[in-house]
């Protein structure tokens, strides 16, 4: 695969997923509006910023690239540049992930349940491995948090055992895998592109719940 | 969709007792059974009826002695809108 098709492709799948991520936010907030759960505002928050994030994060890099085409040498302020839009683009997924973590443990609190130790201890023993790959960069905060969503998300469909909270435990699962091949792909580039066709698909699957959920009748 | 155990029940979640009351009795009943049905005492179930015709989303038919509530299409809309808003919140297991 040239890597003109590799950007294109990579490019296409960024877009696809913010669309979806502002879907979901959206729907979000619909729901926040019609019961104003704080829980559902936290996940329009960060469904929108993530989405938000992603889309930026996909048009700076056609920028950038547009920008390297027509000069023969990079200019050091652009390498600058395009550091502080990742960096911006990390902070704005952390936000994200944080909205999503204050969902789960909002709603912890307020059930108050029992049954809540035992995710906190399954999780517990789910992130020293998390851990082993400890690098000090926000990406690993990053894995470390969507880590901690994707398992409050797979506790909750075990409770529910329902096809739409097991698309959600999919989609931010998918989530987790491709933040873990960003990670790697310092060791080989085409993971990037694995990691996009990950998170594609984690937004996929909250797709299929969004269009799910909206054929419901009552 | 009203609830077996006892728990907080929100503003939203107490109109739509109401209202899926009705709904299950095709659309029109009358206080008592909205009471069974949405688990109300009579006070808060006239003041729930009370604003929920303002909204829009009951009417009110009296014949003789009778008084009759009736679920409106901005009701019936309100229902199917919320069952939709309550399956996505418990995707990501948050309770409305």
């Amino acid at each position: 695969m040239s890597p003109q098709l590799l950007a294109f492709l990579v490019f296409i799948m960024e877009l696809t997923s913010s669309f979806i991520s502002i879907l979901v936010g959206y729907q979000a907030f619909k729901g926040y509006k019609a019961s104003s759960a704080k829980g559902l505002l936290f996940l329009h928050l960060g469904f929108m910023i993530l989405g938000i994030g992603i889309f930026l994060r996909a048009i700076t890099a056609v920028f950038f690239v547009l920008i390297i085409r027509t000069t023969e040498t990079i200019p050091s302020s652009l390498v600058g540049l395009s550091n502080f839009a990742g960096m911006i683009f990390t902070i704005t997924q952390l936000v994200a992930y944080s909205l999503f973590i204050a969902t789960y443990v909002l709603q912890a609190k307020s059930l108050r349940q029992q049954n809540l130790e035992v995710e906190g201890s399954i999780a517990a023993a789910i992130f020293p491995v998390v851990r082993l790959f400890y690098i000090p960069t926000l990406e690993l905060l990053a894995i470390t948090m969507l880590g901690f969503v994707a398992v409050s998300s797979l506790m909750n469909w075990l409770h529910q055992r329902n096809l739409n909270s097991a698309l959600v435990f999919l989609g931010f699962g998918f989530m987790f895998l491709s933040h873990l091949l960003f990670l790697f792909m310092i060791f080989d580039e085409l993971l990037l592109f694995f990691g996009q066709v990950m998170q594609l698909i984690g937004f996929v699957c909250l797709l299929i719940m969004l269009v799910k959920v909206n054929k419901t009748r009552a | 969709m009203p609830r077996e155990h006892k728990e907080y029940r929100s503003k939203t979640r107490i109109y739509v007792d109401v209202l899926d009351s009705l709904l299950k009795r095709g659309g029109k009943s009358g206080p008592t059974r909205l009471l069974l049905g949405a688990n109300l005492s009579h006070e808060r179930l006239t003041k729930h009826l009370t604003q929920l015709i303002d909204l829009g989303m009951v009417s009110e038919e009296t014949g003789g002695n009778d008084r009759v509530f009736k679920l409106t299409d901005k009701g019936r809309a309100f229902i199917l809108e919320f069952v939709k808003v309550e399956k996505f919140a418990e995707a990501f297991g948050i309770t409305i």
